[in-house]
């Protein structure tokens, strides 16, 4: 039986110079539960000034290997004139372009509108085909719900770890003596 | 669609396979919706639930003096550290889920007492001292083996690591700072830190888990990249840096027969893995509280979970209506 409460696929972003990046998902019985939960979960430290949150069963996937044995169907053309009443769709495009250690999935990298989720990807292919795309999310636009970008909202979800300087490893930097003074010689460091 | 997770038996597979460990060996991560062998599937749900589940049973043990912190400031960095795990399981259970493993069977498994955890968690917090030991040895134990995970080939389990490794880096360091802090206090202070090592040492060099020798699923999750370091290689790099911090401190490491070989290496005397089998089996001296605790959280916060169901529902209807 399986009761749980749907899941859905959180958004960050740190700054606004940064597009918003998948970190990971949060189980909630409602937008708002889930854009607080969210919150909890992947904004314990200062770096957010915003979040989005979608239901994952309403995200369209592909990985760059699905795509490759699996092309999707030639998207339906939209036929009808628009006089008749066709509107198209507003999709959120996110990409990843790396196998970089990294600890956020795909980014957003902009909209297209589009007939269907499929011609969506078609698109983004072409506008945002400038680097490899390893994988693709496609969201429908009015499926995101968005925190408040209001200063105060912003300031009282995000601002309140800033000051908490003690979350932070820096805070304890000088005591004891340093590790690297007990390094061997080991293989070059891979963590950067 | 063709199955994503591929089974000896089937016709592509050796074919799919040699595709998959080249990938691997290129550095490439494997996403959700790629092909993967069952076995490595299995392998990681196995890992990652088990993973979260330490996280969230972690919060136990050192939950448990949230209220009997000494000072304010000591207060605030327990509750964010206790968050954090909170924190970390979450992520886990994510990258978990990526594999088709439903979150509610995951919480099933461990409130039945079917799944497992690490043993560590399975001993009790006696003094204050604890606190900041556990943040030093059994957090610095676990830094060690998450950066290795870190650089795995499944993508969310790499990318759950290398957040969850950020973290720990502040709960390694408080708790490195707390007993260097009583090493040089009091000797009543003194002996609380030296008691609180006697006691962890152990445990948490056991957290990697046993030898290299006897460690079957080892081969396997190092060629497909899940393991990136063998579970003594790890063992060695965590009493390399923490043996000698802790001897500067002028405290002392409950193991006499610890040495430094030629090469620089500190070797340890025998590990006793009846202790450790006994905790893992169900026989630590805390393994039943900590069942417990989860269970009364789990029916405590049943009201909270039919409130916001109940609310959901309603603001479904509102739209509807609308
Ligand atoms: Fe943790
Ligand atoms: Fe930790």
């Amino acid at each position: 039986m399986d009761t749980q409460w749907p899941r859905w696929e959180v958004f960050k972003q740190d700054t606004p110079a940064k597009p918003h990046q998948a970190v990971g998902s949060v189980h909630a019985a409602d937008p708002q539960h889930a854009l607080l939960t969210a919150r909890n979960i992947f904004a314990r430290r200062p770096q957010a000034i915003s979040m989005w949150v979608v239901r994952a069963e309403d995200i369209f996937s592909w990985t760059k290997e699905e795509l490759a044995e699996n092309p999707p169907p030639e998207a339906a053309k939209q036929t009808e004139p628009l006089a008749y009443g066709f509107q198209p769709l507003t999709f959120c495009v996110f990409r990843k372009t790396s196998h970089k250690r990294s600890m956020t999935f795909v980014d957003y990298v902009g909209e297209v509108s589009a007939s269907s989720p499929e011609d969506a990807l078609k698109q983004a292919q072409q506008q945002f085909g400038d680097v490899e795309a390893l994988a693709w999310w496609i969201v429908p636009t009015d499926r995101l719900a968005k925190s408040d970008p209001g200063s105060e909202t912003v300031e009282s979800w995000f601002a309140p770890a800033t000051d908490k300087t003690y979350k932070q490893q820096q805070y304890y930097a000088t005591i004891g003596s340093h590790v690297s003074k007990h390094k061997l010689g080991r293989e070059t460091d891979d963590e950067e | 669609m063709p199955a994503k997770y591929g089974l000896p038996s089937d016709p592509d597979y050796s074919l799919r396979l040699a595709e998959f460990e080249a990938r691997i060996g290129r550095g490439e991560k494997i996403e959700p919706g790629d092909w993967m062998p069952e076995e490595y599937r299995r392998q990681l749900i196995r890992m990652i639930s088990q993973h979260a589940h330490s996280e969230v049973v972690g919060m136990l043990p050192e939950g448990a003096w949230i209220n009997r912190a000494p000072t304010l400031k000591r207060k605030m960095i327990l509750i964010a550290k206790v968050q954090d795990e909170a924190g970390h399981g979450q992520y886990l259970y994510h990258a978990a889920e990526t594999l088709g493993v439903s979150r509610e069977a995951m919480l099933e498994a461990l409130l039945s007492g079917k799944a497992k955890y690490s043993s560590i968690f399975n001993y009790p917090t006696l003094t204050w001292a604890d606190i900041g030991t556990i943040g030093w040895l059994v957090d610095g134990a676990a830094i060690k083996n998450q950066t290795m995970l870190a650089a795995g080939s499944y993508g969310p389990y790499s990318r759950a690591m290398v957040r969850i490794c950020a973290e720990e880096a502040f709960h390694h360091k408080q708790g490195k700072e707390m007993v260097l802090f009583y090493a040089r206090g009091s000797e009543k202070q003194r002996q609380m830190a030296q008691d609180a090592i006697n006691r962890w040492w152990w445990p948490a060099l056991m957290m990697m888990g046993p030898h290299d020798a006897d460690s079957p699923n080892s081969e396997v999750l190092t060629r497909w990249g899940i393991k990136t370091k063998s579970n003594d290689t790890v063992r060695q790099e965590f009493i390399n840096e923490h043996a000698p911090e802790i001897l500067d401190a002028g405290l002392q490491v409950p193991d006499p027969d610890l040495h430094q070989d030629d090469k620089g290496n500190w070797v340890h005397g025998p590990i006793n893995w009846d202790e450790f089998w006994q905790v893992v089996g169900g026989n630590g001296p805390m393994n039943k509280e900590r069942l417990e605790a989860r269970r009364k959280a789990h029916d405590e916060g049943a009201w909270v979970r039919s409130a916001l169901e109940t609310y959901a529902a309603k603001l479904q209807k509102a739209t509807v209506a609308v």
